[in-house]
């Protein structure tokens, strides 16, 4: 058999129906055999960057249905590739399973400097968790089910095939044979252990009983291991109050009584406080990034800390643990929950004290019902919250990154599982429009929204073009502020208002849209939001609203980068 | 970036015998803004593995299991450890060429064990030691740094006792 065959054929055993991909000499063999064996559902973006985002929402959304799927993108050697390297290394920054399969120069010319020719094996390598360089056409299966494998064993994350063009023309031997079924991919140094030690688990249980103000952490490893309905279990029957990170988002609902909401730079006061103020930390499935931390050296001062996550380099890491245990969350979740010397302790004075912090953040309120800046013109906050009674919180939201992004972090009541799709480590820019398509790819049947800046919505505009050709059924919202709006606060904040880089202009988003055939409309005014919401949801079809936002909006609570706890802005410095 | 004074680590691992490891590894202990003291490779008893001695500096033990962690979560690589200096033998060899008159040449051969490879009229000598680093780096001191030609070092090879 061909190189190229082996490829479909390899995809077509892990269950692959979507190929993200956009052509160019080197992989025009795969392209080529894509229409000889019907059968894959092909979507092409206008840029290589849409198809990792594409393949990322894909992934991301279809994780928690009974049919998971790992996006599949592919890209032409040098500048095809070139533009995956975004994409690929904001999934290995957020453990998301993508494989990306590019077609390279052929073997006789590779570091010649040929036509097209880079050096993708090299730039991928630290940005992924695998890359791949097939030699033989027999070597072509092995590698795809191993790089499958590999993507969605352990802690997620995107891998990289490399294919020279000669090794796609490759013909196997006449003796070659493949059994997926039988397949196990022989990796000695793979280390995956995924079930927790009991008598470990028992210690941490213990510690729980005797804490008086413990706080417990939902991150990714939560969604990633379809362990939210337990999470929320386990919270319930230990009495332990949830703060999020924000990519454990979604896993039980926002407004549940033991939630804090998210925690970190762009926290509440409730979530941040409770961490600051907590006698045990119980972490499932997070890595303490900085955003979630502040300053290492005061965080959590008090606090023991029993981390649960499946990759054991981030144990200790960041921040020192008591009780470590490195398994999967699910499993884990299990077995505390079956422990039973585990006990619902009142602990009212912790709950009381932090049901008065609560209030602190309430403030807010006020500035959602206002719905206007000084201005007059649209908050940002209270079109998401809009957007969240009206759609009663049970949409997918696909940010983009900015304030925007926070925003819809904070103020969308998330109830359904796994229904909030970011970027989170890397804070990709763009990611949005294309993840969103991939997301509503994996669902057909939920609404999903589209929620970008005026500045990350043009990153990555040319995917309207594959929303039209796909007839993609997904809402946009452009929160337009004139402004790269995270950056501007921080000007605001830190940089006596100088707004260096920040005012932006834009095209005109209604002419756009109609190029692309997309029903638009324009907000201004608050008493326009909410029809404007309901007139997209109920057109069958993709739509796009763009909401006129004042740009001095800020998002607070915040911790200022590399600051502590204590530093917390929680209010607007007076001008 | 790693100030001599701090303690000297010893790393080993055994990898897949597989392009790119080492590439692989090079480049995560750069990224961790590390100078590698030494890096050697050789292969290892069990076929397609090879055994690869990584020195480096650092005094903080938590990093120095951060990047063991970091080693190991490579597909590449079966087993990474730190190697404890008591507990372990340190070895490397050196290649010397040097110019000295048979007086001085004389004293040196009593007190260190040489392997002379070549010595030519003019008082050229080449002669190949091995030991301890710290004994290769003494003999080079007592050769004296004015009557150096030129010095090969193999770097670090190391076995657990
Ligand atoms: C690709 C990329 N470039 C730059 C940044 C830095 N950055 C973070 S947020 C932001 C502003 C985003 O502006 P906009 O999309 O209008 O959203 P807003 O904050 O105004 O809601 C910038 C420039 C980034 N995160 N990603
Ligand atoms: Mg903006």
């Amino acid at each position: 058999m061909k190189g190229t065959e082996l490829v479909l054929r390899a995809l077509r055993d892990r269950g692959v129906q979507y190929i993200f991909g956009y052509t160019g000499g080197a992989i025009m063999p795969v392209f080529d055999e894509m229409e000889k064996q019907p059968g894959f559902k092909f979507v092409m973006p206008r840029h290589e960057q849409g198809a990792t985002f594409m393949a990322q929402g894909l992934s991301r959304a279809s994780l928690s249905t009974e049919t998971p799927q790992v996006g599949v993108c592919m890209a032409t050697s040098g500048p095809g590739a070139m533009n995956l390297v975004t994409g690929v290394a904001d999934a290995h920054m957020d453990s998301i399973p993508i494989v990306a399969i590019t077609g390279q120069v052929a073997t006789g010319v590779i570091a010649t400097d040929a036509f097209q020719e880079s050096d993708v094996v090299g730039v991928m390598m630290p940005i992924c968790k695998q890359t791949y360089m097939p030699l033989t056409a027999e070597e072509i299966e092995k590698t795809i089910h191993e790089a499958f494998y590999v993507a969605t064993t352990g802690r997620c994350g995107p891998v990289v095939i490399d294919i020279p063009k000669d090794i796609q023309f490759a013909e196997t031997g006449k003796n070659y044979a493949f059994d997926p079924k039988k397949f196990r991919p022989k990796l000695p140094g793979f280390y995956y252990h995924p079930t927790p030690q009991r008598d470990v688990v028992h210690k941490a249980v213990e510690m729980l009983n005797r804490s008086e103000r413990p706080v417990m952490f939902c991150g990714h490893g939560v969604i990633a291991s379809n362990a939210g309905a337990l999470l929320q279990e386990f919270a319930e029957k230990s009495n332990i109050p949830v703060a999020f990170t924000l990519h454990g988002l979604s896993a039980m609902p926002l407004d549940h009584p033991l939630s804090l909401g998210m925690m970190g730079m762009h926290g509440t006061v409730e979530a941040n406080r409770a961490v600051m103020n907590a006698d045990l930390i119980l972490s499932f499935g997070m890595r303490f990034d900085d955003r979630v931390t502040g300053k290492l050296n005061e965080y959590a001062a008090n606090a023991d800390v029993i981390h649960v996550e499946i990759d054991p380099s981030e144990l200790d890491k960041n921040v020192a643990t008591t009780v470590a245990i490195n398994a999967d969350v699910y499993r884990t979740l299990h077995v505390m929950l079956s422990d039973p010397e585990l006990i619902h302790k009142p602990r009212r004075r912790w709950l009381k004290e932090i049901d008065d912090n609560r209030k602190e953040t309430a403030g807010v309120e006020e500035e959602i019902a206002r719905g206007v800046g000084d201005g007059g013109q649209l908050l940002m906050k209270t079109i998401v919250r809009r957007l969240s009674e009206i759609t009663e919180g049970r949409d997918i939201i696909v940010p983009d990154v900015g304030q925007h992004q926070m925003m819809a972090a904070r103020f969308y009541n998330y109830q359904t599982n796994n229904s909030w799709f970011a970027s989170g480590g890397a804070g990709t820019m763009g990611c949005s429009l294309p993840m969103a398509i991939g997301a509503k790819l994996a669902r057909p049947d939920e609404r999903v929204w589209s929620i970008s800046g005026d500045g990350g919505f043009q990153m990555n505009i040319q995917e309207l073009g594959t929303i039209m050709e796909q007839g993609t059924d997904v809402k946009i919202m452009i929160l337009n502020n004139g402004y790269l709006g995270m950056v501007r606060q921080w000007q605001t904040l830190f940089f006596d208002g100088r707004y260096a880089g920040t005012p932006m202009q834009s095209p005109d988003f209604g002419l756009i849209a109609s190029a692309y055939g997309i029903p638009y409309q324009k907000v201004t005014e608050l008493d326009q939001v909410d029809a404007a919401i309901k007139s997209a949801i109920e057109h069958d079809g993709a739509y796009i609203l763009e909401f006129i936002c004042d740009p001095s909006e800020v998002i607070l609570p915040m911790i200022p980068a590399g600051g502590g706890f204590g530093d917390m802005i929680v209010s607007r410095p007076k001008a | 970036m790693t100030p001599k004074k701090m303690k000297r680590r010893g790393i080993l691992a055994f990898v897949q015998n597989k392009p790119g490891t080492l590439n692989k590894i090079s480049s995560m202990i750069r990224r961790k803004m590390y100078n590698v003291d030494t890096l050697t490779v050789c292969k290892a008893k069990a076929p397609g593995v090879s055994r690869m001695t990584i020195t480096l500096r650092e005094d903080d033990e938590a990093k120095v299991t951060q990047i063991i962690r970091q080693l190991e979560k490579f597909t590449e690589v079966i087993r990474a450890k730190e190697l404890d200096r008591d507990q372990s033998y340190w070895r490397e060899v050196a290649i010397v060429k040097f110019e000295l008159e048979d007086k001085e040449y004389a004293k040196l051969k009593k007190k260190y064990q040489l392997e002379i490879l070549d010595s030519q009229p003019h008082d050229i000598h080449i002669v190949q030691i091995a030991g301890p680093t710290e004994r290769i780096d003494m003999f080079l001191d007592d050769v004296g740094v004015d009557h150096f030609i030129e010095i090969a070092r193999t770097g670090v090879t190391a076995m657990d006792k």
